[in-house]
């Protein structure tokens, strides 16, 4: 090893080191910590999974579900909303149709930096709190990354059968309807499908920030430290989640 | 009729496809374009119906110069201008029978045709036309579900229901075995003799082309060197398209 190489491994290694300082003491990491909170962690798990069992079938777990329902309504309109809006972009940003590709594709990297739980925020100030906040988040967000998939989907299609539509006499729209919707449309019901599942998590904690849906309730029994009814409503979550992404995967397999 | 003068096609990339072109098609003929990979022959045949724009010199197909038609007179001239590729170029998803109906999209009004609304006439000449392929069974079948040879006769039908004077084919039978490709030529040569439609076939197989066409000619690095008879395509012709020969 060179003499220069030495001095960049013990430079590199230094700042490694110095990195981890950093973020030790930045976070105020104590082990002693963890130990202390065990025994309270362990109590709070069991009342959430264990104790939480003896609810389910009661009325507060028959309303969690009906929260849960209007969840999933929430995640499917801003879903299918979301849908609808993308199209256009998928075209405006995908290389083979739009001269402006690399533009759309920044815009639709923007719109997706945005977490959904800040867009909740910004639409509870703005239309006030309630599930129609909730949507517009969850259809805001799903535009940008449905775009960036359904523009990828556009990209790779055969433009053959389109040739051969425009040699036939086709026009722009007929190219569109026949030549390119077929074989772009599978993809893009994939996708909304897949970006659902996504949406049913993400509606679920919405909530928490006043944007409907299973969030609301969920945030009130944690602040009331009602472990028990937070279990039922993390279960309904979990279970519904679960059953969701089976389906979305089975339906998604079937259509491509 | 279709009339090459000096015509001369450049790619963006500057590559010179075709340098020169002089070439008088009558009507009612079946004329095979034989030549090496990359000689031009796609561009030639793709420059008829405005595939390929023309760089420079003058083409007359039925009676209008390519090159100046608008947009929208191109249309007009390509529904009268049947095509068939070597990868079938259907659209996979679709039925049989709506890419036979993509035949008829030059004809039917846009906002008709987008919401599928074909006047019943056109879904029956569809059909006959399948009829005439011998696959009207399959017209409600998805377009992936066939073999290749039928897969080319649906883009055959496609072709009839444009009810073209023209039919261009960019190696009809290149991805197809040999039995196939007999079937799919005689079908070209039996609408060419029955319903008169002038009909232009890229082959890069010198037999099929010798069995089928009344008219060769020979392309060679965007230059027309042969042009005539089944007869006349000597080895020393062939020779001068290829470069070299090898009889089988």
């Amino acid at each position: 090893m060179s003499r220069w190489n030495k001095v960049k491994w013990l430079i590199i290694t230094l700042l490694v080191i110095a990195v981890y300082w950093w973020a030790v003491t930045g976070i105020d990491f104590n082990l002693q910590r963890i130990i202390a909170g065990l025994p309270k962690g362990k109590v709070i798990l069991e009342r959430i999974f264990v104790k939480s069992l003896k609810y389910i079938g009661s009325p507060f777990f028959w309303e969690m579900v009906m929260e849960m329902l209007k969840t999933l309504a929430m995640a499917y309109f801003g879903t299918f909303i979301a849908s609808v809006l993308t199209v256009p972009f998928a075209f405006l940003a995908a290389v083979n149709f739009s001269p402006y590709a690399r533009f759309f594709k920044m815009l639709l990297n923007f719109i997706r930096t945005f977490p959904e739980i800040l867009l909740a925020i910004i639409f509870v100030s703005m239309v006030g709190p309630g599930p129609f906040a909730g949507v517009l988040a969850i259809g805001f967000h799903s535009v940008g990354m449905l775009g960036k998939l359904y523009a990828e989907a556009v990209e790779n299609i055969d433009m053959k059968p389109i040739e051969a539509i425009t040699a036939a006499g086709g026009n722009f729209w007929q190219k569109l309807v026949f030549g390119v919707l077929p074989q772009v449309f599978p993809h893009f019901a994939s996708y909304s499908i897949y970006r659902f599942e996504i949406a049913v998590r993400s509606a679920s904690t919405v909530g928490l920030v006043g944007a409907g849906g299973i969030g609301v309730p969920l945030l009130l029994k944690v602040q009331g430290r009602n472990w028990e009814q937070v279990g039922v409503i993390i279960i309904v979550i979990i279970v519904t989640v679960v059953i969701v992404d089976y389906l979305s995967a089975y339906i998604r397999k079937k259509i491509v | 009729m279709i009339e090459f003068r000096n015509v001369v096609v450049v790619y963006p990339n500057g590559f010179k496809a075709l340098k020169g072109i002089n070439l008088h098609i009558s009507e009612g003929e079946f004329v095979a374009i034989i030549g090496p990979s990359g000689a031009g022959k796609s561009t030639l045949i793709r420059t008829i119906n405005g595939l390929v724009r023309i760089t420079e010199g003058d083409l007359i197909v039925e009676g209008k110069h390519v090159q100046k038609l608008k947009d929208n007179e191109l249309r007009l001239l390509r529904r009268k201008i049947g095509m068939i590729f070597q990868s079938f170029n259907l659209v996979k998803r679709m039925s049989v029978l709506r890419n036979v109906l993509v035949g008829r999209l030059g004809y039917v009004s846009t906002l008709k045709s987008l919401f599928n609304l074909f006047p019943k006439e056109d879904i029956e000449f569809a059909l006959s036309n399948l009829e005439k392929v011998g696959i009207r069974e399959k017209a409600y079948v998805r377009a992936d579900q066939l073999s290749g040879g039928q897969q080319q006769r649906v883009a055959i039908a496609r072709a009839l229901t444009q009810q073209p004077d023209i039919m261009l084919a960019d190696e009809p039978v290149a991805s197809l075995d040999p039995p196939t490709a007999k079937v799919v030529m005689d079908y070209l040569k039996k609408f060419n003799e029955e319903l008169k439609i002038t009909t232009l076939v890229n082959l890069h197989d010198v037999e099929l082309a010798r069995a089928y066409a009344r008219r060769i000619i020979g392309i060679r690095a965007g230059e027309i060197v042969f042009d005539g008879k089944p007869e006349e395509l000597t080895r020393d012709v062939l020779i001068r398209i290829y470069g070299k020969w090898q009889e089988s």
